[in-house]
């Protein structure tokens, strides 16, 4: 059997599939990347084969999310590809009638316009991280939280709070300023959730025609304080598919399955090997540029970070 | 006597006029290298916070010059014609310097009047207080104008033939000193290049032409470098595939011409990315290669990725 395996390593979680030759899933996993992405996607690939029936071969592998270019050195990957182009493939492959696709990650948001399956619009945030996951953790931390149970606690708010999350400064100041005034946490936490889908409407979907059907996706899905607020600025259904945080990795597998047939199938053996990442400042020019050295047993396999060809033998 | 001159802001635009009219007189002058990390860092230190960041890679520049040359050449730019203005970043240029470098001697030129001789005059002038008489002076100038006028159009000629170019065509909507820039545009073009697509910059379009053409877009707008930007914009509908608004942080006028050509120009696929002091390459990657996708499976396919490998 001809099948594919496809890994989004996220900045907060690391997700893989391994899809069948007909694009079915037969195995998935999902953890945390805890900063630690080689780690991680070990344990993934670990938890992936546990899964897999024993005559099955894979013949293409795929790495999405920010850590695809170091995982893919990792895996020897066919597919290295962006996230936004992931998840748009990953998506449609499981709701071709999709019109609009919101994602909210650790540290990214984008949106997704497409028309007849084919992508025709889209945006991400420009290089700030407010309103994403990571701005949601810190105020969940803020206010004694896990960020799982936002969501939760949101839907039991009875008037929630008006806060600007368009910066985490701000919205800090206003967290605090509402706390001391007397609102509940309830009410402070369903206020983020609505300040967090405003915002992205604001920014991230500014003048971008959104039509139904409407699917959220990516971490912040989870929340159902921010899919809440979504459905009712939009007035209309709002699914997040609970699938979804795999759909980066299920496009990637997909894109990989297309690219050239690889001679060798992947062995899950590659986890066992040792990979060290070397990271160091090039002293060749005035720009000092941060190059990270990819090793596998002791052998340099790739390297990235520098700004010119000359990079310094060491 | 060395003149000093910043490779940053209107040298990008000036810089061979500059240069030829200092060469033609037989006066030295020395231009500042290439940007890096060290000429940043060093405009971010003599630099107020809030200010953008092509003046904080001016102000690096300078800085590289300082133990270098016996004067900075810095002129203040005002205005080219009756009905456009540089933002007041180039208004106010000799004054920054002179406020952040307190000892370093101007060399500075005015051009605030639209008369169409004031750069002429303005240069007759430098070259009088350098000792250089009127003959030598207005004969310099003409070569530098000619010389100038040649590399216009050399830019003109490498970026005009990849309008016709089989990849994506996508365009660099951003003022010189960030498109020519190695560490700001510099970065964008290659990235675009690796992945197979052509970038373009708006040299690519004859500088009056854009002038009139951006009226498509908006008749209000008067700054002279947003004007420029947004008539090649119009003037690339239906030749190009796509346009990436490169703005750097925090662009005063960048803010109000994106956003007209975000709200009015709907035929021709456009995002915006601003760049700013961040030291990873990560975010910018993911932006560039997921527009190159989608514009490219506007045609019905997206191309299977292919993994990178660098050499060591």
């Amino acid at each position: 059997m001809n099948h594919s395996l496809g890994v989004d390593i996220g900045s907060i979680s690391t997700k893989g599939v391994i899809l069948d030759d007909s694009g079915r899933l037969i195995a998935e996993a999902y953890l945390l990347t805890e900063g630690n992405p080689l780690g991680a996607v070990r344990r993934l690939l670990g938890e992936l084969q546990a899964q897999l029936p024993a005559d099955s071969q894979i013949y293409a592998v795929g790495t999405t999310g920010s850590a695809r270019r170091l995982i893919g050195a990792m895996l020897e990957a066919d597919a290295v590809k962006n996230e936004i182009t992931a998840h748009a493939v990953g998506t449609l492959s499981r709701h071709p009638n999709v019109r609009t696709i919101l994602e909210i990650g650790g540290q990214d948001s984008k949106i997704i316009i497409l028309n007849d399956g084919i992508v025709t619009d889209y945006a991400m945030n420009t290089l700030c991280a407010a309103g994403t996951g990571a701005f949601l953790s810190a105020q969940a931390g803020r206010l004694g939280l896990a960020v799982e149970d936002m969501g939760g606690l949101a839907q039991t708010a009875a008037a929630p709070a008006r806060i600007a999350a368009r910066c985490t400064v701000f919205a800090e100041s206003d967290l605090i300023h509402k706390a001391q005034t007397g609102h509940s946490k309830a009410d402070l936490v369903a206020g983020l959730c609505n300040a967090v889908a405003s915002n992205y409407l604001s920014n991230v979907g500014k003048g971008k025609k959104i039509t139904p059907p409407v699917i959220f996706q990516g971490g912040v899905s989870r929340n159902q304080g921010v899919t809440e607020a979504f459905r009712r600025e939009l007035n209309c259904e709002v699914l997040v598919d609970p699938d979804g945080p795999l759909m980066g990795a299920v496009g990637t597998a997909l894109l990989a399955a297309k690219a050239p047939k690889r001679a060798e199938p992947f062995r899950f053996e590659i986890a066992a090997r040792t990979y060290e990442t070397k990271a160091e400042t090039c002293a060749g020019c005035g720009n000092y540029c941060e190059i990270v050295r990819f090793v596998r047993d002791g052998v340099g396999v790739d390297a990235w970070g520098h700004r010119c060809e000359g990079i310094m033998e060491s | 006597m060395t003149i000093g001159i910043p490779r940053a802001l209107a040298y990008h635009r000036y810089g061979t006029l500059w240069e030829t009219f200092f060469e033609e007189l037989g006066i030295p002058h020395i231009v500042s290298p290439e940007t890096n990390q060290t000429l940043l860092a060093e405009g971010i230190k003599h630099t107020v916070d809030e200010s953008c960041l092509p003046l904080k890679l001016y102000m690096g520049h300078a800085h590289a010059l300082l133990d270098r040359c016996d004067a900075l050449l810095v002129p203040r730019l005002e205005r080219l014609g009756k009905r456009d203005e540089f933002c007041v970043r180039f208004w106010g240029l000799p004054d920054t310097v002179r406020a952040t470098f307190q000892d370093v001697p101007l060399l500075t030129y005015d051009r605030t009047s639209a008369r169409p001789d004031s750069e002429k005059r303005a240069f007759l002038q430098i070259a009088k207080s350098l000792g250089k008489n009127y003959r030598a002076a207005a004969n310099a100038y003409r070569a530098a104008q000619n010389r100038q006028r040649e590399a216009d159009f050399q830019r003109l000629a490498q970026n005009r033939p990849l309008l016709r170019a089989k990849a994506p065509k996508i365009l660099i909507a951003a003022q010189s000193y960030i498109a020519h820039d190695p560490r700001l545009g510099g970065e964008v073009i290659s990235l675009i290049r690796d992945l197979g697509a052509a970038p373009i910059c708006i040299e690519a379009f004859d500088r009056t032409a854009c002038h009139k053409a951006a009226q498509h877009i908006s008749t209000d707008l008067y700054w002279t470098l947003s004007r420029e930007i947004l008539g090649a914009i119009h003037l690339a509908r239906g030749r190009a595939d796509g346009v990436i608004l490169l703005t750097a942080f925090p662009c005063g006028s960048d803010c109000l011409a994106n956003e007209l050509v975000l709200r009015r120009v709907k035929d021709l696929p456009v995002i915006q990315i601003l760049l700013d002091e961040h030291q990873s390459r990560e975010g910018l990657a993911t932006r560039i290669e997921s527009f190159l996708d989608m514009v490219t499976c506007r045609g019905g396919v997206i191309p299977p990725a292919s993994p990178r490998r660098n050499h060591l």
